[in-house]
């Protein structure tokens, strides 16, 4: 019995030595946007190589999260695929934060439909007919085609949850500030549910990121109104500004970065880093020769 | 004597037809365990191999194993059990064998009910605000385990209350008359009755911590992390993360992938389910009594 207390005794001592003994290493918190999170996740991957001492330990959530944790003074990071609001800000500046933004590429938002949809060109008028409060848009008949495979031709509408930084792009572009959602839209959580759920739906319609798209899935040519020539979601159309739904993607530090973070974030922005982005599908934020 | 009246035969038919009911109702409810292991074996069995469970995520996650992962998860179970197993059957043996029935006792129960009922998302955001900002402990194991503990501190401490509480209290009585103190009584006599049921409170409280997401999600377990955690204030991989992480957040991940991993995940609790098992029956039959 004596033994049995004993060792018990120096298993939780050896656990709490173990505690202190760690070896010290440069942890970066990094924390955020789900549409940055897989992006965030190759840096993290590849910088291991960079530098063996720095580890970058990634987690998703949403802007929304990646912002709440950089108010809160809990991230080094904050991954946001939109802006701090002024309100946001003015709250982390009131807990003793003061966030720097980073430009690290920019996100084209595609619009996704059924591989079968003969839907070619679409118009930001028309998708915020489709998606904005009191649109006219229900059927796909309204739009002037006819999808095979879809019953009633009544549109499925897929948006993404409320606190996700495409949503909240997706309606700043399309919908204008002002307006709301359709009410009876799937909020998906996360791009891939998106892209998932249209894949397998004749009668959908979605968005995200143009990084999440597959071979099974038909992204149409958006064009600004009725009459303009319209662009197909690239990478090289978000980059150069062309394509009409792209939005820069964002890290914010607390600060200007120093130290192992500001190491960090210069590797980013490198063209090593800046091939990471491209390669996952995003549009880096200058032109880069990658092999 | 008695005829076969048309009552008689219409009870007998009614009788007849609730047994065959309720064996495909007792039936039907294997049948979910069995189909979820059968898919997943029939999906994800291909991907299990050595290398799989002992090698670390490459490609963006799309590809190479789960080991820190599995790691990662084997940490957060054992801490929160090094904390909550202590706690939770000293709280057990207070309130069964020191503790009268009083408002305080009755006040503690009513705790440890509504702990239990409490859902696992608001553990998560208790566990942010106390462990990860009160006590700064930032998201690390051991605000991660803590939470886990105290929601599963519920389950170990009833099972142990009534394992205590099975054990007769004559027992008891013919050790104290042999002029044996409490503590006596409990060290020697009650809990070396009791540890079989104990265990059981263990189980599951193993089985559950293996498998929540939430709670750890915003506590201490990361979407990717290029190195293992070295101790309690590290950040670590969790598979149940991984599996939501793989299923769900990561385009271009092999079908079999989310589904290797579920499998393993499944397969832990399994295993540590039937090893318990297995000893508490061993205990069970040392029993004298």
């Amino acid at each position: 019995m004596r033994s049995r207390q004993l060792s018990y005794l120096i298993l939780v001592t050896a656990v709490t030595a173990y505690a202190s003994v760690a070896e010290a290493r440069t942890v970066i918190q990094n924390k955020g946007s789900d549409t940055l999170v897989n992006v965030a996740q190759a840096w993290a991957e590849e910088y291991r190589k960079v530098d063996p001492d720095v580890a970058v330990a990634v987690s998703g959530g949403g802007s929304g999260t990646g912002i709440a944790a950089m108010i809160n003074g809990t991230v080094d990071i904050a991954n946001a695929s939109r802006k701090m609001k002024d309100k946001e800000i003015k709250l982390a500046n009131e807990r003793g934060q003061s966030p720097v933004e980073h430009i690290v590429g920019y996100d084209a938002l595609a619009v996704f439909i059924h591989q079968d949809n003969p839907l070619n060109e679409v118009t930001i008028e028309q998708l915020a007919e489709v998606y904005g409060e009191d649109g006219k848009f229900e059927n796909w008949a309204d739009l002037g085609i006819e999808v095979p495979g879809c019953k009633d031709q009544t549109m499925v509408l897929v948006s993404r949850q409320n606190n996700s930084g495409t949503y909240a792009y997706f309606r700043q572009a399309v919908l204008g500030k002002a307006r709301d959602y359709k009410l009876g839209t799937r909020d998906m959580h996360g791009s891939k549910d998106v892209v998932d759920l249209v894949e397998k739906t004749p009668c959908a319609i979605g968005y995200s990121g143009l990084a999440y798209a597959t071979d099974h899935i038909k992204m149409p040519c958006v064009s600004k109104a009725d009459g303009e020539s319209c662009v197909i979601p690239t990478v090289a159309t978000a980059s150069d500004g062309s394509y009409p739904i792209a939005r820069p993607l964002l890290m914010y530090t607390n600060g200007e970065p120093q130290g192992a973070i500001k190491a960090y974030m210069d590797w980013i922005l490198s063209d090593v880093g800046q091939c990471i982005i491209q390669q996952k599908g995003y549009a880096p934020i200058r032109s880069v020769t990658c092999n | 004597m008695f005829a076969v009246t048309e009552l008689n035969q219409r009870d007998k038919k009614v009788q007849g037809l609730c047994r065959i009911l309720f064996m495909i109702m007792t039936g039907l409810l294997i049948l979910p365990v069995v189909l979820i292991l059968a898919t997943l074996i029939y999906k994800g069995g291909s991907i299990i191999s050595a290398d799989f469970l002992f090698s670390e995520p490459t490609d963006g996650m799309t590809a190479g194993g789960i080991f820190p992962a599995l790691y990662g998860t084997i940490w957060l179970v054992a801490v929160a059990l090094l904390i909550s197993v202590p706690l939770g059957v000293a709280a057990a043996v207070y309130l069964s064998e020191y503790a009268g029935d009083n408002w305080f006792t009755r006040v503690i129960n009513l705790a440890i009910i509504n702990l239990a009922g409490v859902p696992s998302i608001v553990h998560a955001l208790f566990g942010v605000g106390a462990f990860v900002l009160f006590f700064g402990l930032g998201t690390s194991i051991l605000a991660a385990s803590l939470t886990l503990a105290i929601m599963t501190l519920p389950v170990v401490i009833v099972a142990t209350r009534e394992s205590l509480q099975a054990v007769p209290h004559a027992f008891r009585e013919a050790c104290w008359n042999m002029g044996a103190t409490r503590w006596q009584t409990i060290r020697r006599v009650v809990l070396p009755n009791a540890v079989s049921g104990i265990l059981t409170g263990v189980i599951l409280e193993v089985s559950r911590t293996t498998g929540e997401t939430a709670p750890i999600m915003f506590t201490g377990a990361a979407f990717f992390l290029p190195f293992l955690p070295e101790s309690v204030f590290d950040q670590t991989m969790a598979l149940s993360l991984h599996l939501y992480v793989v299923a769900t957040q990561v385009p271009g991940v092999p079908d079999e992938l989310p589904y290797g991993v579920a499998l393993v995940l499944i397969a832990i609790v399994l295993i540590m389910n039937s090893l318990s098992i297995a000893f508490r029956m061993w205990l069970r039959g040392r029993k004298k009594w």
